[in-house]
């Protein structure tokens, strides 16, 4: 799991800019495989229906905002696995400690670099790599 | 009317509490008309639907404008990316033909200037694309700006209610206050970079 090109990405914003930015971001990474959601309600209900392998999401969303995704994928013994990384405005250290303590596996602040979100990605996969070859050993067994 | 003579309890408004706020409000009303300022405030109330009305354009304006650049920028990142698989694709067939490769050494050289050229296009496009990250940010603030507007419209039709059309008051409606950090000047309670969001993420731990 630890080559980001191989995997299935979806990205949540209520800002299609910001969408479309972060698509960008990961074709240019080579991360081509990817789809969008523009709120949290929208991204569970694909996250149920399709195999996704990781989430980046933004906070502050109508309908169902980052937050309550993050606590939704959580509850959810199927999707507890995926990383989440947040993208977000959201600058205040409560958020942040808030989103660490709901289980984001990262936290980028807007406005961000290329390099940034290309490390935060690299970072959390790498970490989570020894999880899924442990996931997938099970699988397989 | 004496402070003292207020209930004491402060999570049980009593109905003569509701009654004071309402003797308040008559005597402020009063108070506001014989000043002359109740046309103000209704020039003020009718001010602020006029400033929702252009920060809702504003918005509206740097989002197409962020989607146009957006959509202009994928296409020429696209017609880079074209310009250097082609280049690519004409040194591999040099490098396949060394007699031709030292007769066209100019060529050679030219096509990797054009792949090198096309490079750095592609990112000073990838910073153009980054740069359209203001219409999420001022957006998300324009949003906080437009709620406390309306917040304060709402207050205002209120105190209005006996001279404003009671349709103004429908119009108040509360939407999210959360947003980007505008100012974080003085401020100990957010981070203003990612260095700093990765200093309170290793302090957890993470």
């Amino acid at each position: 799991m630890s080559d980001p090109t191989q995997l299935k990405f979806l990205v949540v914003d209520d800002f299609v800019t910001m969408r479309r930015i972060v698509l960008g971001l990961l074709r240019e990474m080579g991360c081509t495989n990817a789809a969008e959601a523009e709120d949290g309600a929208v991204a569970l209900s694909m996250l149920r229906k399709q195999k996704f392998d990781f989430v980046v999401s933004d906070i502050n969303m109508p309908n169902m905002t980052g937050f309550d995704l993050l606590a939704a994928i959580q509850a959810d013994e199927k999707l507890r696995h995926l990383p989440v990384l947040m993208v977000t405005a959201e600058a205040r250290k409560e958020d942040i400690i808030m989103a660490v303590k709901s289980g984001a596996a990262g936290y980028i602040v807007k406005p961000f670099t290329k390099a940034t979100l290309e490390e935060k990605v690299t970072k959390i996969l790498q970490k989570l790599a020894p999880q899924s070859a442990a996931r997938d050993g099970v699988k397989q067994a | 009317m004496n402070m003292n003579d207020l209930p004491a309890a402060p999570g049980a408004a009593s109905p003569e509490v509701f009654q004071q706020l309402g003797l308040i409000t008559r005597q402020l009303h009063d108070a506001l008309n014989q000043l002359g300022i109740m046309p103000k405030l209704q020039q003020s109330a009718d001010g602020l639907s006029d400033a929702r009305n252009r920060l809702d354009y504003i918005a509206r304006k740097i989002g197409e404008a962020a989607d146009k650049v957006l959509t202009e920028v994928e296409l020429a990142k696209q017609a880079q990316a074209d310009i250097i698989g082609a280049t690519r694709c004409i040194t591999s067939v040099y490098a396949t033909d060394p007699v031709r490769g030292a007769t066209d050494a100019q060529v050679i050289a030219y096509v990797a200037q054009v792949e090198a050229a096309a490079s750095r296009t592609d990112n000073h496009l990838t910073s153009i694309m980054l740069a359209q990250d203001f219409h999420d940010l001022t957006g998300q603030a324009m949003a906080k700006v437009l709620s406390l507007a309306v917040d304060l419209e709402d207050s205002l039709v209120k105190l209005l209610v006996r001279t404003a059309p009671e349709e103004q008051a429908s119009k108040a409606k509360l939407g999210f206050l959360s947003g980007p950090l505008v100012d974080p000047i003085g401020r100990v309670d957010v981070v203003s970079n990612q260095g700093e969001v990765d200093d309170l993420l290793a302090s957890l731990g993470f």
